[in-house]
């Protein structure tokens, strides 16, 4: 693949040799060392690790306690017959609503997302640029406003649309729509037509030329925002706080908000949620691996997958 | 800039045709934007201006703009600046806490993304990796994690006891500022860094490279170079930390859930959970996105731009 | 401008509504009476043309007013000898932490069906969403001030009677009570007082030492460990009363102005904290003076820290009885799917055997003929240091309690709450 992204660019991994900076300033070697900083960083990193490792650690904890540790069992994941999160259906309903949702929401946006990105990309009229608008915006409106929309329209306009898992997939689709088509997109202007016009050269139907010839140079960026999608909708809080209703519909973030504002709540949350990093880490980690796959042979694929996955 | 320059390109021959099969393909997501976008911005102003039904409690909209009536619209006037007015120290709050988390976290954020993307070396991987995890890790989970380490025998207060910088445990939970502000630099800031780190990482290294040759030391390199070449990552990465912020209501309700640590989202929250209030919370959220919309607007042409450039 | 007719009626009830200009000026409510009126009228058949007419068959209820719910014809109870719904599984809408989950397996195994339960914190939470009128929830347990708009929305399910015998085991008061005569909508679940509770291991002194109780968590220096209950019904009227007024029920704008100035008072004070987990926070230490419901006090003993005794824990409620008492009731709800079982879960929890078990565990007394403080405390169901939680059939009447208001005046509460609430 010869299109470079629009992230990230390769950085020289080893210093140029002899500088004149270093023969005009011999004392002060500025390719030295950042010791501060990299000290700040891994004390950054530290920071914003170990809480949730401790987190972890809590949900196999002997006790009641979320902050003394009463030694180790399986307590909250199994045993415990009543609040256990095999035992308490609301707690393993939510690990599968919150797969469930993640699930619907990637498999409607991604087609939706990208064929709109395409579809605006290469049409670029007016109406194209007012659409890619609204979309881009509703990317950066801040959630709870978006989310008072949604409460009030499924309330009062499309009253067939229950609240609960329709409304949640429909707002989520909305929600996370923008992730393909920003980043397809981004991969678009760099792709350029030139590929399309030599398809179409060819004797291939737009059709097939969308199919044959874009859909493989964009699988990477496609599948980058799948990932994203996934990941955001397990990260929710906000719409499916306002749009679910019943326990079953109600994902992992909605259970640990309702039981824990004004207090703690037991080490069974802490087991829900540990369970719920397990399955986005899994996630996460099959999609990265897979993604370097669909990548090789180009260069620095490592970083740059791993700059897509964050969507920057 | 992009458009007519594609005229004679051989695909165009039948512009019509070409233009056809393009807004069908973006149809479906035109479509899905304009009912679960527009309509829904539309049922607010309903909302807003519609009525309360005198007995059940519950909002009435008006979806003909000719009867929408303003008596929402006096009820949060009266909130902001009325005779019982109790929102100006609310919004103060806000925009203190929202300055003061994004930058702290602009602070932090910034110096941990310059050394990941310039200095890190064979490291690199790995700390992308670590930085990236947070995001995979649910928000709701990160500020549990805070909550169990915040109890007044959780282990903030005995590692600060224990290193005698406090005598008696803090009640980290009982409605301090502080700890809402650490949760909102903790729950946002991994957003924050991935943008800097992108902008940063795209800095081409011979323009710093030069001002090295120039005779720049490192602060001086990065004052003139660096720092000017990132300017554009630091606003928008403000942006995208600060807008969600000013939505937020639940770290608050986590990590405080005390009246005097309340914020814009969690009045609006309160109205809309008071079902006689839904109709000025709908109002509420109204005035904040119009409020928000400068902002908005200028990042969505920043980031259009960026992809015309790109381009 | 219209007004309700309930509002109208009120003066033969003997209790004034006081409709003041702010109320009207206030929020949409007094605006919206009109359209809102005729909304109502039209949904409910009652009046062909919205013109307000006497008829409609609602009030507000009152022990010296009381009120029998009209059964409509679009919402008639179910038929008699039906068989449970098989393969079931029944929506129950509870606050957490309400109910014992092991009762609720009982009854599960017993009827063989699964029931689901979800929780809400408060009160207004739970009527917005059911409000919207798309929950197919089975059974919800309303306190008693919101049944009529519930009903007169038809969001409740009138009952058949034959389905719940376990009545005869409820108080006499509670086969015909005054919010519900006939208990053509409802059964009680459960009886409480509003109190304060206090950990007398942190705290130096205690409510009744103070000329007025009720002032006791105004207490600066127990910054950060105060808290009040997240319900604009309670909590306000903590305010009333610690200035003095009894009427839980007012809609006198300067009353409730002047509660609310003392809560916002008492949140510049102490950072008060605003939730319905005091049975969780108060054993925890996380709180030390918690307006709190007697029957989360009761269970105390459960979420006490290993070695802490449950006798650190007091709970103050006034011994002439002059405070706020209520009782929660069980509903069937008319969205739900499984009618029947609905009913049978209804009479389920109105048995004594299941009713201890699940006293046992949730600490909220029932008011079934059997259940005695005296059984209580022999049972092991309540600690001795906490009997001052129990409540009595006579509590009802001398208590205060909080009862339905008028549309217009609820919105002066909800929206004084809000201040409190979300504005200290």
């Amino acid at each position: 693949m010869s299109g470079t992204r629009v992230g990230t660019r390769e950085l020289p991994r080893a210093a140029p040799t002899t500088t004149r900076a270093q023969r005009l300033r011999p004392r002060r070697n500025p390719w030295r060392r950042p010791v501060f900083l990299e000290g700040f960083t891994w004390l950054y990193v530290l920071w914003s690790l170990a809480p949730i490792a401790i987190a972890v650690l809590f949900s196999f904890n002997n006790g009641k306690s979320q902050s003394v540790w009463q030694g180790f069992s399986m307590r909250w994941y199994t045993t415990d017959p009543l609040n256990s999160v095999l035992h308490d259906p609301t707690l393993h309903a939510a690990v599968a609503q919150t797969i469930r949702l993640a699930v619907l929401t990637t498999v409607i946006a991604i087609p939706l997302g990208v064929a709109f990105a395409i579809g605006i990309d290469r049409w670029r009229g007016r109406p194209a640029k007012v659409a890619n608008f609204v979309m881009v915006f509703s990317f950066v409106i801040p959630e709870l406003i978006f989310a008072v929309a949604l409460f009030f329209v499924f309330n009062t306009l499309f009253v067939t649309v229950h609240l609960g898992t329709t409304a949640e997939v429909l707002g989520l689709v909305t929600w996370n729509v923008s992730w393909p088509a920003i980043i397809v997109r981004a991969r678009l202007v760099t792709i350029g037509r030139q590929y399309e016009e030599a398809a179409a050269d060819l004797g291939a139907s737009r059709l097939q030329a969308v199919r044959r010839v874009l859909l493989p140079m964009l699988m990477p960026a496609i599948f980058a925002s799948g990932v994203l999608v996934f990941s955001g909708v397990i990260d929710d809080f906000v719409l499916v706080d306002l749009l679910s209703s019943t326990a079953p519909t109600q994902p992992m973030s909605v259970i640990i908000y309702s039981n824990t504002h004004g207090g703690n709540s037991g080490p069974a949350l802490n087991a829900l949620a540990t369970l719920m990093l397990l399955v986005s880490f899994v996630a996460a980690g099959t999609g990265f691996l897979a993604y370097r796959w669909m990548t090789r042979g180009e260069r620095n694929s490592q970083d740059e997958a791993l700059s897509t996955f964050a969507g920057v | 800039m992009w458009g007519r320059a594609d005229r004679s390109a051989p695909v165009d021959r039948d512009p019509l045709r070409h233009r056809a099969f393009w807004a069908g393909l973006s149809a479906p997501g035109i479509a899905w934007l304009a009912v679960f976008v527009l309509v829904p911005f539309y049922a607010v102003l309903a909302v807003a201006g519609g009525q309360i039904n005198e007995v059940l409690g519950t909002p009435v909209p008006a979806w003909n703009p000719l009867s929408w009536g303003g008596a929402a619209y006096q009820g949060v006037f009266g909130d902001i600046v009325g005779a019982g007015a109790f929102l100006g120290p609310v919004i103060v709050r806000t925009l203190v806490y929202v300055a003061v988390a994004s930058t702290l976290a602009l602070l932090i954020g910034y110096p941990v993304a310059y050394y990941v993307s310039r200095f890190a070396g064979k490291r690199r991987g790995l700390l992308l990796a670590l930085l990236l995890a947070p995001f995979w890790v649910s928000y709701m989970m990160r500020m549990l994690a805070w909550i169990d380490l915040l109890q007044s025998d959780g282990y903030v207060n005995r590692v600060l006891q224990g290193l005698h910088i406090i005598g008696s445990p803090v009640n980290w939970l009982g409605g301090e500022s502080a700890t809402v502000v650490l949760g909102l630099v903790y729950g946002y800031l991994p957003y924050l860094i991935l943008v800097l780190f992108a902008g940063l990482d795209r800095i081409d290294p011979s323009l710093i490279e030069a001002g090295r040759d120039l005779g720049l030391n490192r602060a001086r390199t990065f004052v003139r170079i660096t720092l000017p070449l990132s300017r554009q990552s630091i606003v928008t990465g403000l942006l995208i930390t600060v807008l969600p912020m000013i939505g937020d209501y639940y770290t608050n309700t986590m990590l405080s859930g005390t009246s005097g640590t309340s914020m814009i989202g969690n009045v609006i929250d309160g109205q809309l959970q008071a079902s006689s209030l839904q109709t000025q919370g709908a109002v509420l959220s109204l005035l904040l996105l119009g409020v928000l919309l400068l902002p908005m607007l200028y990042y969505v042409i920043v980031t259009n731009r960026a992809s015309v450039v790109a381009s | 401008m219209v007004f309700h007719p309930r509002e109208g009626r009120s003066e033969e009830g003997g209790w004034s509504p006081a409709i003041s200009r702010r109320d009207l000026l206030k929020g949409a409510a007094g605006v919206g009476a009109a359209m809102g009126l005729s909304s109502v009228l039209a949904a409910c058949g009652a009046g062909a043309s919205g013109k307000p007419t006497a008829s409609l068959p609602s009030d507000l209820a009152r022990p010296n007013h009381p009120v029998k719910w009209p059964i409509y014809s679009a919402d008639k109870p179910i038929a008699s000898g039906l068989s449970p719904e098989r393969n079931a599984t029944l929506k129950l809408y509870n606050w957490t932490a309400y109910i014992n989950k092991k009762v609720v397996k009982n009854f599960e195994k017993k009827y063989n069906c699964t029931v689901q339960i979800t929780t809400f914190n408060t009160m207004d939470e739970a009527l917005a969403k059911l409000q919207t009128g798309q929950l197919d929830f089975d059974v919800f347990i309303p306190t008693v001030d919101v049944l009529g708009p519930l009903i007169e929305s038809k969001q409740l399910r009138p009952l058949n009677h034959s389905y719940i015998p376990n009545i005869t085991q409820a108080w006499k008061e509670f086969q015909n009570p005054f919010y519900d005569q006939g208990w053509r909508y409802t059964v009680p679940y459960t009886i409480y007082t509003t109190g304060i509770a206090w950990r007398k291991d942190k705290v130096a002194g205690e409510p009744s030492d103070m000329s007025n109780p009720w002032a006791f968590p105004w207490q600066g220096k127990y910054k950060g460990r105060v808290a009040i209950l997240d319900d604009y019904r309670e909590s306000m009227s903590l305010g009333l009363l610690k200035n003095g007024i009894t009427n839980l029920n007012t809609t006198d704008v300067s009353q409730l102005t002047a509660a609310k100035k003392s809560l916002l008072k008492l949140a510049a004070l102490t950072d008060v904290h605003i939730d319905n987990n005091d049975w969780r926070n108060v054993p925890s230490g996380q709180i030390w003076i918690h307006h709190a419901w007697s029957g989360d006090m009761a269970a105390a003993e459960y979420y006490m820290p290993k070695g802490t005794p449950v006798s650190v824990v007091g709970y103050w409620f006034p011994s002439d009885g002059k405070g706020p008492v209520a009782n929660d009731t069980m509903a069937v709800l008319a969205g739900g799917q499984n009618p029947v079982l609905a009913h049978l879960f209804l009479n389920y929890f109105l048995d004594l055997h299941n009713a201890l078990e699940n006293i046992g565990w949730n600490g909220y007394m029932q008011p079934l003929n059997k259940v005695t403080p005296a059984l209580l405390i022999k049972e092991q169901i309540l600690p001795k240091a906490l009997s001052s939680t129990v409540v009595r059939e006579s509590d009802f009447n001398t208590g205060l309690q909080e009862l339905e208001l008028p549309a217009s005046a609820r919105a002066v509460w909800q929206q004084d709450w809000l201040e409190v609430s979300q504005g200290g």
